[in-house]
């Protein structure tokens, strides 16, 4: 029998180090399958007990480098987030001593180079008086930074003896390198050689190992920005369950919850697990599963899920899922899935620097041999292979990408777009079709009345008030509309008698002694109401995708008021820019094609996919990829979710449901339809900024390797000082940060 | 936080530890070891100050002299000078009255400062090293390294300097009397024409601990 457990991983730093324990762990015998998650550190086993144990598996992963420990799925959300929390606060904390460290480091280094700059350092200081001290302050100035990214050490060359260099790898050898020389240097100043103050190369080391923690930290926070919502959705849910044993009420730990136990349930209190209805009735707020706003009538048979609201009533209900298998639960579990996939072209660039050490060491030091073997000194080779080592070091492809997609996500925050993933954000650039929910997305999702149309001898307000009076006591949407409309009015509301609701048509209720009618056409003709003109605007309000109900008081027709989902004031503008940048808009419904084509006439959508069943959504999504479309799917009702996951993109209106997005891979905190070309416009952006990133951090090695391995020297041309070499290094993580940075400039449609 | 403060309060008494360390002052030792060596190879240029304040050291050709005191507060100029013919700056255009007064010495050009009132610090009997090594301790920031020739040199003030190789044997230039141009010019020197003197740019350390690169009269003498 298979087993599958989680197990926590610690000391992953990109893509490679997933990939190395994927390797070892699925070669061990017994182990059927293994998945490793880096974004959330976490790695899936399933393997047969009988052949091998949790402890076999955790002992290989430790012997390749890394940490294993067994998930604990009860703490899930508080664990991770205090995990998370302190590996950001550690991060931020190794960040802000090497910077304090760094930045005096730079100073005495560079200072002396800039001829502008004021130098008041002191004379005991000075490179060409005192070279030595010169040397030694820096040394002491470095040792707290080197401290403070130890990391980079113990994970990059335990990486390199495993024979799978990654990042840290890279970042190790280029800093010991520049350690060493700089040191070698030191030692000839104190031998006499002061010109070697120009090869002291400890401000390289510090000021790479200071951006790298900058960019850690940065990484850090950007994953814990994504994983916010989910974590403020888990704290919405219930830390006790309130169980009714032999007739006794008992107050539990939600840990303690058991399928099948009775939960009892108070007005005002939260549900704490999923279950089934067995006593009583009430009205539940599941708006945080849903989206929708107005309480949901439960009685006895009927499904509740923990973290929704009870409003009124005193329910109980049996559990049917505790735990990691509550809706909640499952949320929770497909962000953290989302969260594992990186954006491909940041894979590209980890790829990369799995074959970029090896062959930047084969280069350096084939290079320093054949200068040495032409007849060139030691140092002289000692120069070209730590020239190269530092010209290539991979500070700025490090930085690339997560310091674009940190500030690109960030300033999507600020417009409130949350990207979740970088795959996202990058599969964004590439959408060429947008599919719209109708209700909700395009339209408010609310009813409201739309138009009050009165017979002789009534005006519009005193029908709107007879009306709203009669529907107070119902709890139909669209009577909810009404009330609002009269409410917004601020209509006084009327004394009503003998209220009856009449199923599928109407009510029927007494205001001021007269008898009131308000429903459909079916109620008025069953009662022997005439319609007299009002059927010709009745049939043109149908016509626009509304809903006219009609009004008559003592069996004399009075009105009509039509209820309808307005589309949004942001819509049609929405979808005229997404026309503007190439992009194809279709809107897809449950609704009937006449309303569904009413609203998209308004809008200008001319693709329409109407009468579609929640379950079909997703199907017409597959059916545009078929046709080899990239697509985004923009919706807000748990019924979208489907489809939020099917397409290419899926994109959740912030006003809806917390499943839809959850589902989602980007989220849009307003109800703003501008958003979505927002959105998409601020993939683009940070995609080509990631590229123009990746661009210089390659050119700057594809040009200064063969410079640092002395190729202009053999053509009569100088030979790359490691000096130049780290400002050309720097100089490459500078100019990426910088330009990352003009993603601030960044500003959406208006 | 508490631990950045202590690594920061750390680091920052072993700097200034060091900062006043003279053990770490590796140009201050090289450069006297230099100056012994210079000493060594042209013992017959070397004699005592006539009114026994310290030592002269002249060049090969006699058209200069460095002087550095072993008494700072005896009677007398400058505790260390340089002291040249005045001859090729007239034929030069030199109009004499015109430069500062104390610079002219009947036929000499004399450039210097004071070190100080201090007297002997030594009650034993001093030689030219061990006077130099008094510079040293006393006036450290007066010697420097100039890195461009690798150069030791006295700063003896207002842009002059008396120089020397670090490494006689690989250097060229073993032995440097530098000038600062500028009171000359003003004086109506032709600095292109002075006999015996080099008028060329150098790069020297500025006052900010910067490169600049400066016009100076140079003369210089490859001793080995």
């Amino acid at each position: 029998m298979i087993k599958k457990v989680t197990l926590s991983i610690t000391g992953m730093t990109c893509a490679a180090c997933a990939a190395r324990i994927e390797k070892v762990v699925g070669k061990m015998e017994g182990v059927d399958r293994i998945s490793v998650n880096l974004a959330t550190e976490k790695a899936s086993v399933e393997y047969d007990p009988v052949i091998t144990d949790l402890a076999a598996i955790s002992d290989k992963i430790e012997k390749a480098g890394y940490g294993a420990k067994t998930f604990e799925k009860n703490n899930l959300v508080d664990e991770d987030k205090l995990k998370k929390e302190k590996e950001s606060r550690t991060l931020w904390r190794k960040f802000t001593i090497s910077t304090i460290f760094a930045i005096p480091l730079l100073y005495i280094a560079m200072g002396p180079m800039i001829w502008w700059l004021p130098f008041p350092i002191p004379v005991s200081l000075e490179p060409m008086q005192y070279p030595l001290n010169y040397a030694l302050v820096q040394i002491l100035l470095t040792i707290p930074i080197v401290i403070a990214g130890y990391q980079f050490y113990t994970v990059g060359f335990k990486a390199i003896l495993n024979r799978s260099p990654n990042m840290d790898s890279l970042i190790a050898m280029g800093t010991t390198a520049a350690l060493l020389y700089s040191g070698y240097s030191v030692y000839q100043i104190s031998k006499g050689d002061f010109m070697a103050v120009d090869s002291l190369y400890f401000e390289t080391a510090g000021v790479i190992i200071t951006l790298i923690l900058l960019g850690k930290s940065l990484e850090a926070l950007s994953k814990g920005r994504t994983s916010e919502a989910i974590k403020k959705l888990m704290g919405l849910a219930p830390k006790t369950a309130i169980l009714i044993r032999d007739g006794i009420e008992v107050e539990v730990a939600i840990d303690e919850v058991e399928i099948g136990n009775i939960i009892l349930v108070k007005p005002g209190q939260k549900i704490p697990v999923d279950g089934v209805v067995v006593e009583g009735s009430t009205s539940i707020d599941e708006s945080m599963l849903t989206g929708e706003s107005i309480p949901i009538a439960k009685t006895a048979g009927d499904s509740v899920y923990a973290a929704s609201i009870n409003k009124n009533g005193l329910i109980q209900f049996k559990a049917t899922k505790v735990g990691g298998e509550t809706a909640l639960a499952q949320i929770i579990k497909l962000v953290e899935e989302a969260q594992g996939s990186k954006a491909p072209i940041a894979k590209m660039a980890d790829i990369v620097s799995g074959y970029f050490v090896p062959i930047v060491f084969v280069i350096a030091l084939l290079a320093s041999l054949a200068w040495f073997v032409s007849g060139e000194s030691l140092v002289f080779s000692l120069t070209i292979f730590i020239a190269i080592l530092v010209i290539a070091c991979p500070c700025a492809l490090g930085l690339a990408t997560p310091t674009a997609i940190m500030v690109g996500t960030g300033k999507g925050a600020e417009y409130g777009i949350l990207i979740k993933s970088g795959e996202a954000l990058e599969t964004s650039h590439k959408i060429d079709t947008v599919v719209l929910d109708k209700t909700g997305t395009i339209t408010e999702g609310k009813p409201k009345v739309t138009d009050i149309i009165t017979m002789e001898g009534i005006n519009s307000s005193r029908l709107l008030q007879i009306a709203a009076s009669g529907e107070k006591g119902s709890e139909h949407p669209l009577a909810d509309a009404i009330v609002k409309a009269a409410e917004a009015d601020q209509l006084e509301m009327l004394k009503t008698e003998g209220f009856e609701a009449i199923p599928g048509h109407g009510i029927r209720v007494e205001i001021d002694g007269m008898s009131v009618l308000l429903g459909n056409r079916k109620l008025m003709e069953d009662q022997g109401v005439e319609l007299n003109s009002m059927e010709h605007h009745s049939d043109r309000l149908a016509g626009e995708g509304k809903t006219p109900m009609y009004i008559a008081m003592n069996r004399q027709m009075a009105g009509i008021i039509a209820v309808a989902d307005v589309v949004k004031g942001s819509s049609l503008k929405a979808i005229e820019k997404m026309k503007a940048m190439g992009l194809e808009v279709a809107m897809i419904t449950g609704d009937n094609r006449r309303t569904a084509e009413a609203i998209a006439k308004q809008v200008g959508i001319g693709l329409v996919l109407a009468e579609v069943l929640p379950q079909d959504k997703s199907s017409e999504v597959k059916r545009l990829q078929t046709e080899g479309k990239k697509v985004a799917m923009v919706g807000d009702g748990i019924n979208d979710a489907p489809a939020l996951a099917q397409a290419d993109v899926g994109i959740a209106i912030g006003s809806g449901t917390d499943v839809a997005m959850e589902s989602a891979e980007i989220v849009l905190m307003r109800s703003d339809l501008m958003d979505v070309p927002a959105a998409i416009q601020l993939s683009k952006s940070t995609i080509r900024n990631i590229k123009q990133n990746l661009f210089w951090a390659f050119a700057y090695n594809v040009i200064g390797i063969p410079i640092a391995a002395g190729l202009l020297h053999l053509f009569g041309g100088p030979l790359l000082n490691p000096i130049f070499a780290a400002a050309a290094m720097s100089l490459s993580s500078v100019s990426v940060l910088t330009n990352a940075l003009r993603l601030k400039k960044f500003k959406p449609f208006q | 936080m508490k631990k950045i403060l202590l690594m920061l309060v750390l680091s920052l008494v072993l700097i200034l530890s060091l900062a006043a360390c003279g053990g770490t002052d590796v140009v201050g030792e090289t450069s006297a070891d230099s100056f012994g060596k210079l000493l060594e190879a042209m013992p017959e240029q070397i004699e005592a100050d006539e009114n026994g304040q310290g030592w002269v050291l002249n060049a090969p050709d006699g058209s200069a002299s460095f002087f550095w005191g072993k008494n700072y507060s005896g009677e007398g100029s400058y505790d260390v000078f340089i002291e040249t013919d005045i001859q090729p700056f007239l034929e030069a255009g030199l109009k004499g009255e015109m430069l500062p007064p104390g610079i002219v010495s009947e036929d000499k050009i004399i450039v210097g400062i004071d070190l100080g009132d201090d007297k002997l610090w030594k009650d034993k009997e001093t030689d030219p090293l061990d006077s130099y090594r008094q510079i040293l301790e006393s006036n450290r920031d007066a010697i420097q390294y100039h890195g461009e020739l690798d150069h030791y040199g006295i700063n003896i003030g207002s842009g002059n300097v008396f120089e020397w190789a670090k490494d006689m044997g690989t250097n060229d230039k073993d032995m440097v009397f530098v000038l600062d141009p500028e009171i000359f010019i003003e004086a109506g020197v032709d600095p292109g024409k002075v006999d015996g003197w080099v008028f060329g740019k150098v790069k020297v350390d500025g006052e900010d601990g910067k490169p600049v690169e400066v016009e100076k009269f140079l003369k210089p003498f490859d001793i080995l």
